[in-house]
C-alpha cells in the first residue's frame, strides 16, 4: 500500500511537471525546430543525392546521432536546468516540502516529468520522418512504410544519449540553483565534446571510441557500400554499443544518486531585509523605535497631523518631440536591459552565431563574384531563420512582458505616449537582430581572413545584410507588433506566425513565389542585382508596409485595463 | 477638488461594478472603504485613466479625467492594488525610469529626486539591489515612491496595506501622511478600517457599487455616541439576538461570544454595557445595514 502511494506521489509530481512545461514556450519551439530539422534531412539531406531510401533502416539510424548532436544538448540544458529552481523562485517550495514527500519522489518526479517533456520535443524529428514516408519528392526512394525502426533507433540513439546529459544538467541546476551555469554548460558542450572526440577518442584503439562516446557518433561508416546493400540493411546494435548504452544508464544513476545525497530542501541564506524597526516615520530625525513599542506607537501616532515631507520639486517636460524622444530612449534602455536578462538569449545567440558561420567556417563555399559576397550570402541565408524566430518570439515577449509582471497599470498611468510604448518594443527587437547581424558579419570576416579568402570586401556584407536582411526583419517586426496589438495574446501570435511562415515557405517552394508576399526575398535575389531598381522597389514597398503596420498598431493600441 | 458624478460601469460579464457613484473630495486624504468586490478598484482604475466608464463624469479642478486622459496622467500618481516591478532592475533604476516617463528630463534633478525618494521610503541602502529580491513591503514602498514622483495633484492608492504586517502598515501610513502636499487629493482605497481612522479626514463607504455613506470619522463616531453596547454571552443566546437585527459584530473569546450591538432605544437587557463607538462599528452598520 505504501509502495503504491509512493508511486502515486511520484506520478503526481511528474504529471505536474508536464503541465507546467505545457505552458512554456521552449518545448514548442523545440518541437518545431526538430520537425523542421527532420524536413531538411528528408528533402535536402544525403539520402536523395546518394539514392538511399529515406525510410530505410540505415538512413534512420544514420541521421539520429548527428541530429542528437546538433541542437539537442542546448535544449536538454534549457529543459533540465531549472525544474527545482522554479519551485524555489516561485516560493512554492515550503508548500511542497511541508507535505509527506520524500526527496527521492520529489527529485525523480521532477527529473522524469521534465525528461519526458524533452523526449516529446525530440520525438518531433522521428514523427516527422515517419509521416514523410507517405510524401514523395522527385528522385527520392521510399520503401514500404514502417514504424518500429523509428521507435527503436530513436530510443537507442537519442533518448539514451541524452539521458546522462539530462541527469547531469538536472543535477548541476538543482545543486547550484543557478540555471545560467547549466546554460553555460549547454553552450560549452560543443567545444568540450569536439575536443573530447579529437584529442581523446581518436587516439584510443577500437572498440573504446564506441564504448566511450556518449552520442555514439563513431559508428562504422558504410557510406561507400552500394546503394542496394544499404537499402536492404537491417541495423543491429553490436556489443560495444550496448555496453555504451548500459554505461550511460549507469552514469545517469550515479548522477541522480549524487543529487539525492547532496540535495537539501532547506532555504539558503540570502540577503534579508536589514531593518526591522519602525524607522520610516522618523527617518528624518533618526529616532528608532524598538519592535516591542509598535502597538503603543500606532495607537499614539497622529498621522493626520504628520509633518509634510517635501518631494523635491522638479521640472517636468511632457510636450514636444524632444520629450517624446527622451522617453523613447529611456524606454528603449529599459527594454534592452530586460531583454539582456532573458535567460534564453544565452542559448539562442551562440546557437545562431554558430550555425550561421558553420558552412563558411568548415566548408568551401562556391564563389561566383567574390569571396566576401559568397560569405555574406551564405551567412545571410543561414541567419535568416534565427532572425525570424528572434523577431517573432522576442517581440511577443517584449509586447506582453509589462502585463505579465503586472507593471502595466503603473506605466500606463504615466504621461508617456502610446507611440513610445510601442516603438520601444519594436526597436529593441531591431537592435537585438542588428547586433546579431553585426556579430555574425564580423565573425565571417575573421573566418575569411583566417582561411585566406582575401581580399575582404566589407561593402558586400553591408549590401547583402542591408538590402536583404534589414528591411525584411524591420517589416516582420512591425507585422508582429501589429499582430500582438490586435490579438492581445502572444501565443495566438506565435501560432499564427509559425503557421503563416510554414504556409508561405510551402508556397515559395511550390513555385508560387512573388515579391508581394515575400518580405525576406527568399529565393528572389542574387548578389548581382541587389542594386537594381527592381530590388530597391521591393524594399521600398516593404518599408511602406512597415510604416502601415506600425500605424495600425498605434491606432488600435489601447491602455485597456483587465 | 475631485468631483465624481453618476459614474457607472458594467463589465462585459454582466457584473455591474458601479451604479452611479457621486462624490465630492476635497484636497487631503480621503478614504474609500468597502468589502472585497464592492467596486473600489473599478472606481480607482477609472480615475487612473485605465478603464472607461459607461457614463458619468470625474473632474479634478475642472479637468475632465475621463476625456482628457493625457492631461490627467501628467497630474496623476497611481499605486495599483496588485502591481509588479521589473525584477532585474534595481530600485534606483526603476525609479529613474518612472521619473523619465513622467517627464523629468534633467539628469541632476532626476538623480536628486530618486535619492530623496529612496531616502524617504528608507531604501537608500538597497538602491542598487535588484527588485526581484525585495519583500512585499519593500516593493510596496517602491510603489509609493514612484507614485510620488513629480508631486501629483491626484494620488490614487489602491489597497496599499493589503497583505502587509503591522510594522510595514505603520511605515506606509507614515509615508502617505507625511508625503502628500496640501493641495493634493489623495484617494486611499482599503478594506481595513484602521487605515482610514488613522489617516483620513474624510471617507466614504462603498457597497455593491454604491456609496452608502460619505462623512468624516469624527461625524461618523458622533452619530453613534451612546448607542453601542457590548456583552459577552453564551453562544445560544447570541443566535436569539441575531434575529433582532441589531447585532453589529460578534467575536469568539474563551468559548463565549463577545457581542457588539446597536440600540437606538436606550440600554438593552442585561448584561450589555455601554462602550465607546469605533469606526469599525460604523462600517459594519452601513455595510450590513444594521
Amino acid at each position: 500500500m505504501a509502495g503504491i502511494n509512493s508511486v502515486r506521489i511520484f506520478l503526481a509530481i511528474a504529471c505536474n511537471e508536464l503541465l507546467l512545461n505545457s505552458k512554456r514556450v521552449a518545448p514548442y519551439v523545440m518541437f518545431l525546430l526538430c520537425g523542421g530539422n527532420a524536413l531538411l534531412w528528408w528533402g535536402w539531406g544525403p539520402a536523395t543525392g546518394r539514392g538511399w531510401a529515406t525510410n530505410s533502416d540505415f538512413f534512420i539510424a544514420g541521421v539520429l546521432p548527428p541530429f542528437s548532436f546538433m541542437t539537442l544538448p542546448l535544449f536538454t540544458a534549457v529543459i533540465m536546468a531549472d525544474p527545482v529552481i522554479r519551485d524555489f523562485r516561485a516560493g512554492i517550495n515550503p508548500l511542497i516540502f511541508s507535505k509527506p514527500i520524500s526527496r527521492a519522489q520529489y527529485l525523480l518526479g521532477k527529473f522524469c516529468g521534465n525528461y519526458f517533456t524533452l523526449v516529446c520535443g525530440q520525438s518531433a524529428f522521428v514523427l516527422t520522418l515517419f509521416v514523410l514516408q507517405w510524401v514523395s519528392k522527385q528522385g527520392m526512394i521510399i520503401q514500404e512504410a514502417k514504424f518500429f525502426p523509428y521507435l527503436k533507433h530513436f530510443l537507442f540513439f537519442v533518448v539514451l544519449s541524452h539521458l546522462v546529459l539530462g541527469a547531469f544538467y538536472f543535477t548541476v541546476g538543482t545543486l547550484t540553483r543557478n540555471a545560467k551555469i547549466v546554460y553555460g554548460l549547454g553552450v560549452a558542450f560543443y567545444p568540450v565534446y569536439i575536443s573530447y572526440q579529437i584529442v581523446f577518442l581518436k587516439s584510443l584503439p577500437s572498440p573504446w571510441p564506441t564504448i566511450l562516446d556518449p552520442l555514439l557518433m563513431n559508428r562504422r561508416n558504410l557510406h561507400s557500400t552500394s546503394v542496394e546493400v544499404i537499402n536492404r540493411l537491417v541495423v543491429t546494435y553490436d556489443a560495444n554499443e550496448i555496453i555504451n548504452r548500459a554505461l550511460m544508464i549507469l552514469l545517469t544513476t550515479i548522477c541522480l544518486a549524487i543529487l539525492y545525497v547532496r540535495f537539501t530542501t532547506t532555504e539558503r541564506s540570502g540577503t534579508v531585509e536589514k531593518f526591522s524597526v519602525l524607522n520610516l516615520s522618523t527617518a528624518a530625525e533618526r529616532v528608532y523605535y524598538p519592535e516591542s513599542s509598535h502597538a503603543t506607537f500606532v495607537d499614539q501616532c497622529d498621522y493626520k497631523a504628520a509633518r509634510i515631507f517635501a518631494v523635491p520639486e522638479v521640472v517636468r517636460v511632457n510636450k514636444g518631440i524632444r520629450a517624446g524622444v527622451d522617453k523613447l530612449i529611456a524606454a528603449l534602455g529599459v527594454e534592452f536591459s530586460l531583454l539582456r536578462a532573458e535567460r534564453s538569449l544565452v542559448v539562442v545567440m551562440p546557437l545562431a552565431i554558430f550555425f550561421s558561420v558553420l558552412e563558411v567556417g568548415f566548408y568551401n563555399i562556391p564563389t561566383a563574384v567574390s569571396h566576401s559576397a559568397a560569405y555574406a550570402t551564405n551567412t545571410a541565408k543561414l541567419l535568416l531563420l534565427f532572425l525570424i524566430g528572434i523577431v517573432v518570439f522576442y517581440t511577443g515577449e517584449a509586447m506582453h512582458r509589462d502585463r505579465e509582471v503586472k507593471i502595466e497599470p503603473v506605466i500606463w498611468s504615466t504621461p508617456v505616449p502610446n507611440s513610445v510604448l510601442l516603438l520601444s518594443k519594436f526597436l529593441v527587437t531591431i537592435v537585438l537582430t542588428f547586433s546579431l547581424m553585426v556579430v555574425v558579419g564580423l565573425i565571417a570576416i575573421v573566418i575569411q581572413l583566417v582561411r585566406g579568402h582575401t581580399p575582404v570586401d566589407v561593402s558586400a556584407y553591408l549590401m547583402i545584410y542591408g538590402v536583404v536582411l534589414v528591411p525584411g526583419i524591420v517589416c516582420l517586426a512591425a507585422v508582429i507588433v501589429a499582430a500582438n496589438v490586435l490579438l492581445r495574446n502572444k501565443y495566438l501570435v506565435y501560432v499564427g506566425a509559425v503557421g503563416t511562415g510554414a504556409g508561405l515557405f510551402y508556397l515559395y517552394s511550390a513555385g508560387y513565389n512573388h515579391w508581394l508576399y515575400n518580405p525576406l526575398l527568399y529565393n528572389l535575389w542574387s548578389y548581382q542585382d541587389l542594386t537594381s531598381a527592381r530590388i530597391l522597389a521591393y524594399r521600398l514597398y516593404y518599408l511602406i508596409l512597415t510604416a502601415a503596420c506600425l500605424a495600425v498598431a498605434h491606432l488600435f493600441f489601447e491602455r485597456r485595463s483587465t | 477638488m475631485l468631483v465624481i458624478r453618476d459614474l457607472m460601469k458594467t463589465y462585459s460579464s454582466g457584473v455591474q461594478a458601479l451604479k452611479g457613484i457621486s462624490l465630492e473630495i476635497q484636497p487631503g486624504m480621503f478614504g474609500l472603504l468597502g468589502p472585497n468586490g464592492a467596486g473600489k478598484t473599478t472606481l480607482m482604475k477609472i480615475l487612473a485613466t485605465l478603464l472607461e466608464p459607461d457614463s458619468g463624469t470625474a473632474e479634478l479642478d475642472g479637468l475632465d479625467l475621463i476625456a482628457a486622459k493625457a492631461e490627467t496622467r501628467k497630474k496623476l500618481g497611481y499605486l495599483p492594488q496588485d502591481f509588479g516591478l521589473y525584477p532585474t532592475l534595481t530600485a534606483a533604476q526603476m525609479l529613474d525610469y518612472f521619473a523619465k516617463l513622467k517627464g523629468v528630463t534633467d539628469k541632476k534633478e532626476r538623480r536628486s529626486l530618486v535619492d530623496a525618494l529612496l531616502e524617504r521610503v528608507n531604501l537608500s541602502a538597497e538602491r542598487n539591489r535588484r527588485l526581484g529580491g525585495f519583500s512585499g513591503g519593500m516593493r510596496q514602498r517602491v510603489g509609493i515612491a514612484q507614485a510620488l514622483i513629480g508631486n501629483p495633484e491626484l494620488l490614487i492608492v489602491d489597497e496599499p496595506t493589503a497583505g502587509l504586517d503591522p510594522e510595514e502598515r505603520a511605515r506606509l501610513h507614515n509615508l502617505l501622511a507625511e508625503s502628500t502636499r496640501e493641495n493634493t487629493v489623495v484617494l486611499l482605497s482599503t478594506h481595513i478600517v484602521s487605515d482610514v481612522s488613522n489617516l483620513c479626514s474624510n471617507f466614504a463607504v462603498i457597497r455593491r457599487g454604491e456609496i452608502v455613506t460619505a462623512t468624516s470619522p469624527e461625524t461618523a463616531l458622533a452619530g453613534l455616541e451612546g448607542r453601542i453596547w457590548e456583552a459577552t454571552l453564551p453562544r445560544e443566546q447570541v443566535d436569539g439576538l441575531k434575529a433582532s437585527g441589531q447585532i453589529i459584530s460578534t467575536q469568539m473569546a474563551g468559548g463565549r461570544t463577545r457581542v457588539r450591538m446597536l440600540s437606538k432605544n436606550g440600554k438593552p437587557a442585561e448584561p450589555f454595557v455601554a462602550v465607546t463607538a469605533t469606526l469599525e462599528d460604523h462600517y459594519f452598520i452601513v455595510v450590513n445595514q444594521v
